[in-house]
């Protein structure tokens, strides 16, 4: 019987428009739209005014080592304040750097000369960008200036003839997403997210769709669907032809999409394939547990799209697992993608291996299980109610022909 | 047409929850203490003197010690901790004979957030160490404090975030992404409340009874859900600015008076798609991706100018595009309108362009053709 269900879903799922949609064009198309979105990486060339009431050489100096770091681009020389933050409201520039007017004459006394910089923070990521130049604008005007200053200072006897650095050294080294880009950081987790939802909304119109026939049909039944199947034939006959579907699909996106970007994949293949068939097989029956609130066939768009928002940031990827309240864990527990998102951006960023992912492994299995056993309630449910309402409706019109 | 569940989900149920759902899961605004390690090849009371420096510092949480530079590692892969820092064997002597040794530390990047917090921690501390070494040196020989400071760092330039200090996530995440949801649903449930009139082939009587006028039969479907949708994004508005206490620099005001021509823009945006594709599936998989895709390139996270010309343009397609820089003008930034107004006008092109898209509607709903 499963066996039937399976032959007779693949005719189901390749008839309909709609869940070839789903199917086959999102999962080809998000990824490469959201990898465009975010390929440029890095936020470059931020654009900032200067106010500078120094006006000295030492002043343009430091405007132009800001300019020249690939972060940050001098757009406007501004002649107070007031006009750089005129520039800023207009949204032509995002900082101002004020030079104060001691500038120069702090330097040459060997003090430590104060620039505020005011930035703009409508975004993270930009002052994130410019900040780090900041951190390596000082730091290398430190070690530029450090001769001249001791040379004016009573050090300078005692550097003689000895090579000047600092006493401890510190080298930052990154893993997993070494260039820090935003689509290498991204992608991985939202690729997984798209193969989940991609197959619920799919599932969701097919079921949806299904709902529809029942309710115009005169005995409950859905007269496309495979007759005499059980509760368990039936989600299993299905869930079996998405998985197998998906298959391709899954190996098109995990495989193929990081290397048109090169995106950082680390992971070996037979690892993430090998974690990742859980989380299809989970998706399976989590979309057929779904089922239960599709009335009918557009319902899919109303309650499935806006969850993808809700199961991203569930997934840790924007905010991490540990700050969450036990209450959101929970939720994001109950998901299969969380797991998934978590275990194949370890395996395939950090290049982890399925048994130091042990935990999200073990966990999309259970979740499986369990939405194995709620699809089949939900199954037996529907088919259930849906002919006992038909019974109902019936007899009104049996008493009427007598 | 349709049922009154999907509309009271879809309308208001929907964007209600994902506002407090926003509020409740970014609340503590910074995810502070990463769960870090710290691997300590050194062991002496210098060593560990660094050790709890590490462990005060409110960006990271020190959850355990490794032996070894892979063990440490495995902690990253089996996502236990975000990042370590290496204390070198010999730290101490190495310091004190002025042999230069070398703190290494690693930042898990793929986790962006916590990747970013654990690396200012380490780097705070790093250089705070070396930083006090140095000072410690000059002040044995006799330079003051100031002027130690100055050969530290003879240039320093002091970073004022405006509008959000704290650099709170939730501050610049709720407010964008809750505009973001209302917009999607309300681009998704003018479709449905259109299409399923085809759907049903219920269209044609629709016009009917409002005296075969194109525009009055639009006017009194879709004017109660603006009203709807207003009373939404006010509760919205409420939630945020009154119960959470988000900070509102500017006119709370306008911020209204934009919210109410989003929703109007964002019901003209569904209704142009519907127009030009009058059949439910192509209508709704159009306005769910459109949708979707507004939470990545209006920019919220990643700046629109930085993204490639042909992908960016899409976000002044977007009412939600609007709000939001209405939003950092206004609320963030406390701006004078004035510098919002052509913000204020995009909003408002969106309803004559779907009117002029509506007259290709009416055929539609003469002749009600349902294509699953």
């Amino acid at each position: 019987m499963t066996g039937r269900v399976f032959r007779h879903e693949w005719k189901i799922v390749l008839s309909d428009i709609g869940v070839l949609l789903f199917f086959v064009v999102l999962p080809l198309l998000y990824p490469l739209v959201y990898t465009l979105v975010y390929n440029p990486e890095v936020v470059t060339d931020v654009r900032i005014a200067v106010v500078d009431n120094s006006r000295t050489g030492e002043s343009r100096e430091l405007a132009r080592r800001l300019d020249a770091t690939p972060a940050i681009k001098v757009y406007a020389y501004a002649s107070d304040l007031n006009e750089a933050k005129r520039m800023m409201a207009e949204g032509d520039v995002f900082a101002i750097l004020e030079i104060p007017s001691d500038y120069a004459r702090s330097l040459g006394r060997g003090e430590q000369a104060h620039v505020p910089f005011y930035a703009d923070m409508s975004l993270l990521l930009r002052f994130r960008s410019c900040y780090a130049a900041l951190t390596d604008v000082q730091m290398a005007m430190s070690a530029s200036m450090l001769p001249t200053i001791i040379d004016s200072t009573p050090l300078s006897a005692l550097a003689a003839g000895r090579e000047l650095s600092l006493p401890i050294k510190s080298e930052s080294n990154f893993l997993g997403d070494t260039e820090q880009g935003f689509a290498s950081f991204v992608i991985p987790g939202i690729i997984i997210l798209i193969l989940q939802q991609s197959m619920v909304l799919g599932i969701c119109l097919i079921g949806g769709t299904s709902r529809e026939r029942r309710r115009r049909n005169a005995r409950g039944i859905d007269p496309e669907a495979v007759q005499g199947a059980g509760p368990w034939a039936t989600i299993w006959g299905k869930a079996l032809c998405y998985v197998v579907f998906y298959i391709p699909v899954t190996i098109y996106v995990v495989r193929v999409v990081p290397e048109i970007f090169s995106l950082p994949h680390y992971g070996a293949p037979v690892e993430y394939l090998l974690f990742l068939f859980p989380l299809l097989l989970a998706t399976a029956f989590f979309g057929q547990s779904l089922i239960y609130f599709m009335k009918e066939r557009e319902t899919a768009f109303i309650v499935i799209v806006f969850t993808s928002v809700i199961f991203l940031f569930l997934s840790g990827l924007t905010w991490p697992r540990y700050a969450m309240s036990t209450l959101w864990t929970w939720v994001g527990n109950l998901i299969p993608a969380t797991w998934g998102v978590e275990g194949f951006i370890r395996i395939n960023s950090n290049g982890a291996t399925v048994g130091e992912c042990a935990k999200a492994y073990t966990a999309l299995w259970i979740l499986a299980g369990a939405y194995m056993l709620i699809a089949a309630w939900v199954c037996r449910r529907i088919d259930l109610s849906s002919r006992i309402r038909a019974a109902r409706e019936d007899e009104p019109r049996k008493q009427e022909s007598v | 047409m349709g049922s009154r569940k999907t509309y009271l989900f879809g309308m208001v149920l929907v964007p209600a929850l994902m506002v407090v759902f926003f509020l409740s899961l970014l609340r503590p605004g910074l995810p502070r203490k990463v769960p870090t390690a710290v691997v300590d090849l050194d062991h002496t009371p210098l060593s560990r003197s660094l050790t709890r420096n590490l462990d005060s510092n409110e960006m990271i949480d020190i959850v355990g010690g490794a032996e070894s530079f892979d063990e440490a590692l495995a902690g990253v892969r089996r996502g236990e901790i975000y990042g370590f820092f290496i204390i070198p064997a010999n730290f101490q002597s190495d310091v004190l004979a002025m042999r230069t040794p070398t703190l290494e530390y690693y930042t898990n990047m793929t986790y962006f957030v916590p990747g970013t917090l654990a690396f200012k921690g380490f780097k705070t501390i790093a250089v705070t160490m070396s930083g006090g070494v140095v000072k410690t040196t000059l002040q044995n020989l006799g330079v003051g404090e100031r002027e130690s400071a100055a050969l530290l760092q003879p240039v320093s330039i002091d970073a004022h975030p405006l509008g959000n200090p704290w650099l709170n996530y939730s501050i610049y995440l709720t407010p964008s992404f809750s505009i973001a949801t209302l917009a999607l649903m309300i681009m998704l449930m003018t479709v449905y409340s259109i299409t399923m009139e085809i759907k049903r082939g219920t269209s044609p009587e629709w016009l009917r009874t409002c005296g075969g006028r194109l525009s009055t039969a639009l006017l009194s479907k879709m004017l109660p859900h603006t009203v709807v949708y207003v009373a939404v994004g006010s509760a919205m508005m409420w939630a945020i600015f009154g119960y959470s206490g988000f900070p509102c620099h500017g006119s709370l005001a306008w911020l209204w008076v934009g919210m109410v021509l989003f929703v109007i823009a964002s019901q003209a945006f569904a209704l142009t798609v519907v127009s030009i594709l009058p059949n439910p599936r192509l209508s709704f998989s159009i306005c769910a991706l459109f949708g979707i895709l507004t939470f990545s390139f209006t920019g919220f996270s990643f700046p629109v100018e930085s993204m490639y010309g042909a992908i960016g343009v899409f976000s002044w397609f977007a009412p939600t595009r609007y709000l939001f820089l209405i939003y950092i003008n206004n609320a963030l930034n406390g701006y004078a309108v004035w510098f919002a107004r052509w913000w204020y006008v995009a909003l408002m092109v969106f309803v004559p362009v779907s009117a002029l898209a509506s007259l290709r509607l009416k055929k539609a709903l003469l002749n009600p053709v349902y294509v699953p």
